[in-house]
């Protein structure tokens, strides 16, 4: 199997140069080697979103916890339809932003409309916190995994530079446009991957598995159903409950946490630099909210509950059966890693050169300069998290922990950008220190930190098993809607304006006074995966409004109600997309504008002229109140 | 500098070995396991990966407005030479009983791929114009005249 898995490995590494070879030879202008120009073709975020959903869940996570704790585990999957609903309605709100005010890139997105340098710092920090920690997690774990399939032929730390080198030199070779087009293969690649091992190990198995049988799990666990709605018990580290962890809160705030990764500054800025057309809504609706979400709603728990015995065991009978099968179920878990960290890593790089390098160190860069310092950032931030995974794994872990739930604290903020006006920048940076600080404290990092300077702290990591995004966001959203209660008239509401104005103009779209579908939107989110999500345990199997149990359906009554919600889910997606017309993107009603300064508050007259005579000091305005004495002095 | 031209082809080029990528891996595992274990299911199955990635080819071009580069066909006739001249070869040359549980399976596959791209042509180009694509005599007079359209308007 080693010479078979690294020879797939070794085509996939060759795939990359040859694509990204070709779009080096097209002769492009320098400058769109960091933003492929704005007109990345749509077929790439239609078959690359599906992969970052996948990226985000964690295949070989997501399996193992649903090996460890059945369906409550496998839940969270109905969030990728979440996540398809929060890409479409942001990543279309902010291509439109791209195309009227030029702001190219997510810093400059959010710090312009704000006019906050603070917010462009703050999306610096995220895109360096997926660049390095987060993607060197990943890539460490994939080294892991290789030295265990090849059975420590290739140790963890040269798995681990050997993968790095092999991203590295297409992401400079071919910039954006080579990065995505070679991932939207790999993405592909997994839709076709996850179904086609699921089926293999079904049919090559001597034994049959889920739904016929249960998923094995430890004693106590309740792998069939949620284990409540909510445990009053301390986070991860104090108390883990005998039940299982996946509570129906702990499914919501693990799902809201799946969106750190398509608010996050890579993903953000793919959406930027697309063509226009309808890729979003074909991205969003049938192939992440319906074919993604669906694979892994219908494959993960037939394939976690042939885990029991780990992956290397399931591979080996994969290989006795058929050699490919048991490579082609390590690809399924290797290839979400390295389609993580080369997006992570080449948008993060480009990100920097374009917000730091470009925009503040040396305006005036020349686009080949541009592009030479596009390709030295992609090759430092590639050298550094190769070091990171290879020698630094454990403080990977902890930094990485943050990122997804400190991204999705941005989301104030681009809903401000995208959708209410009356968000100022006040509120978006009083929610956003509170909701980061909030996250820091409720993971790791920051519980290290604090226990090992001053005293240990009474919750754990994710208190009351409510994810670290969740418990950021919801104090995030507090202050921000009550900062914004006083902030209405704050000077840069006229640039919010002037955007928002711009946007109506240019979609047509007004989100309010649809009243039905953000009701229905909510029900299904609160019976999805939301507290009502815990009648799914016994719906289908003893139905409140029948006398007894109903006839057996042969598969747990919390199955169905995923694969109903996922169906529901999918409906409502598809109402966003093409019902109220986010799914499309146009550049034919746009008029462009330029974002400036806000101009500040002009003080009233008579109150300046007031002041000016009390004091005695000051200039009096060059109002009516000035007008008389030049009068006078003309007489 | 790079025509949007030059970039809309390069991503087509992209697109087109996206579908046939996974759709070739995904190919090879099963004809394998089918020649292995002699499972016509598993051949049939190996053949409908191969017809999913055409159609997806064919959805693409259509999409895109373009058709089969000179280079795409080229190496779909290769490939397909290659392998039905290696089931030949396998047949005569090769010892007594080798595969002998999936010749049928083999051949009703490789005809299938004839009889989509037949119907694809049909389809796409209508029943005269599928076969003027072929009908190299009908093209071999040079001179300018033979274009007329009272004489035929050949070409």
């Amino acid at each position: 199997m080693t010479a078979l898995l690294l020879s797939c490995l070794i085509l996939v590494a060759l795939y990359a140069l040859y694509i990204a070879a070709r779009v080096a030879r097209i002769g492009a202008a320098p400058e769109t080697f960091l933003d492929a120009g704005g007109t990345l073709p749509g077929w790439s975020v239609i078959f690359l979103l599906p992969g970052l959903a996948m990226t985000a869940l964690g295949v070989e996570r997501h399996l193992g916890l649903v090996a460890r704790f059945g369906l409550q585990a496998s839940h969270v999957a109905v969030g990728i339809v979440l996540l398809a609903m929060a890409a479409l309605l942001i990543w279309n709100r902010l291509w439109f932003a791209a195309r009227i005010a030029g702001l190219g890139s997510p810093g400059a997105a959010l710090g312009q409309f704000y006019g906050s340098i603070t917010l462009r710092i703050a999306v610096l920090i995220l895109a360096l916190l997926f660049a390095l920690p987060f993607a060197a997690d990943v890539l460490s774990f994939a080294a892991a995994l290789l030295e265990t399939a090849t059975q420590g032929l290739l140790p963890r730390a040269a798995g681990a530079w050997l993968l790095a080198i092999a991203l590295t030199i297409p992401a400079i070779v071919g910039g954006w446009r080579g990065t995505v087009l070679t991932l939207a293969m790999l993405s592909l690649s997994l839709l076709a991957l996850l179904p086609g091992v699921t089926v293999l190990t079904e049919l090559t198995a001597a034994e049959r598995g889920f739904p016929v049988m249960p998923i094995v799990v430890a004693d106590g666990i309740l792998w069939d159903r949620l284990p409540g709605v909510v445990r009053y018990i301390g986070g991860v580290g104090k108390h883990v409950p005998q039940e299982g962890i996946f509570t129906a809160v702990a499914v919501s705030s693990s799902a809201l946490a799946l969106l750190g990764l398509v608010l996050s500054p890579p993903a953000l800025y793919l959406g930027q630099t697309l063509r226009a057309g309808r890729s979003f809504g074909v991205a969003s609706v049938w192939l992440t909210g319906g074919l993604t979400a669906g694979l892994v709603v219908l494959c993960g728990p037939v394939l976690a509950g042939r885990l029991s015995g780990g992956v290397p065991a399931l591979a080996a009978a994969l290989h006795e059966a058929e050699p490919l099968a048991g490579t082609a179920l390590f690809l399924l878990l290797l290839l979400p890693v390295l389609l993580a960290v080369s997006f992570l890593v080449t948008g993060g790089a480009l990100i920097w050169t374009r917000e730091l390098v470009v925009a503040y160190l040396f305006p005036g860069l020349a686009p080949e300069a541009q592009r030479f310092a596009a390709r030295v950032a992609i090759a430092f931030t590639f050298f550094f998290m190769a070091f990171m995974a290879s020698f630094l794994p454990l403080t990977s872990a902890v930094l990485a922990s943050v990122a997804l739930p400190l991204s999705v604290q941005l989301l104030p903020a681009l809903l401000g950008l995208a959708f209410f006006r009356w968000i100022g920048r006040g509120a978006v940076l009083a929610g956003l220190t509170l909701g980061c600080l909030i996250v820091v404290f409720t993971e790791p990092l920051g519980l290290i930190l604090f226990e090992g300077l001053f005293v240990d702290l009474p919750w754990g990591r994710w208190p009351l098993g409510i994810h670290s995004a969740a418990w950021g966001l919801v104090f995030n959203l507090l202050l921000v809607l009550l900062s914004a209660t006083v902030t209405q008239r704050a000077p840069d509401r006229f640039q919010r304006d002037r955007l928002h104005d711009a946007l109506l103009a240019a979609t047509g779209l007004r989100v309010g006074g649809r009243g039905l579908l953000w009701a229905l939107a909510l029900l299904w989110g609160f019976f999805a995966y939301g507290p009502g999500a815990i009648l799914g345990n016994t719906f289908f199997s003893d139905p409140i409004f029948a006398p007894g149990p109903a006839a057996a359906l042969g598969v747990p009554s919390l199955w169905v109600w995923q694969i109903l919600f996922w169906l529901l889910g999918v409906v409502l997606v598809w109402w966003l997309a093409y019902r109220l017309g986010f799914g499309r993107t146009s550049e034919d009603r746009i008029k462009p504008i330029t974002l400036g300064e806000a101009p500040g508050l002009r003080v009233p007259d008579w109150l300046a002229a007031g002041v000016a005579r009390v004091t005695g000091r000051g200039t009096l305005p060059a109002g009516p109140v000035e007008a008389p004495r030049r009068r006078a002095a003309r007489r | 500098m790079a025509s949007q031209d030059m970039t809309d082809r390069l991503d087509r080029h992209a697109l087109v070995m996206a579908i046939w990528t996974p759709a070739v891996f995904a190919a090879a595992a099963l004809l394998h396991r089918g020649v292995l274990v002699g499972g016509a299911w598993w051949i049939a199955a190996g053949f409908a990966a191969l017809l999913l990635a055409f159609a997806g080819h064919v959805i693409a071009n259509t999409v895109l407005g373009t058709g089969f580069t000179p280079g795409e066909t080229a190496l779909g006739l290769a490939v397909f030479a290659a392998a039905l001249g290696a089931l030949l070869l396998s047949a005569l040359v090769g010892p007594d009983g080798i595969g002998a549980d999936v010749y049928l399976a083999l051949g009703l596959g490789f005809a299938a791929l004839v009889v989509a791209v037949v119907a694809y042509l049909v389809i796409a180009h209508g029943p005269r114009r599928a076969f003027e694509k072929f009908d190299v005599i009908r093209d071999n007079n040079a001179r300018r005249a033979s274009r007329l359209p009272h004489r035929g308007g050949r070409r």
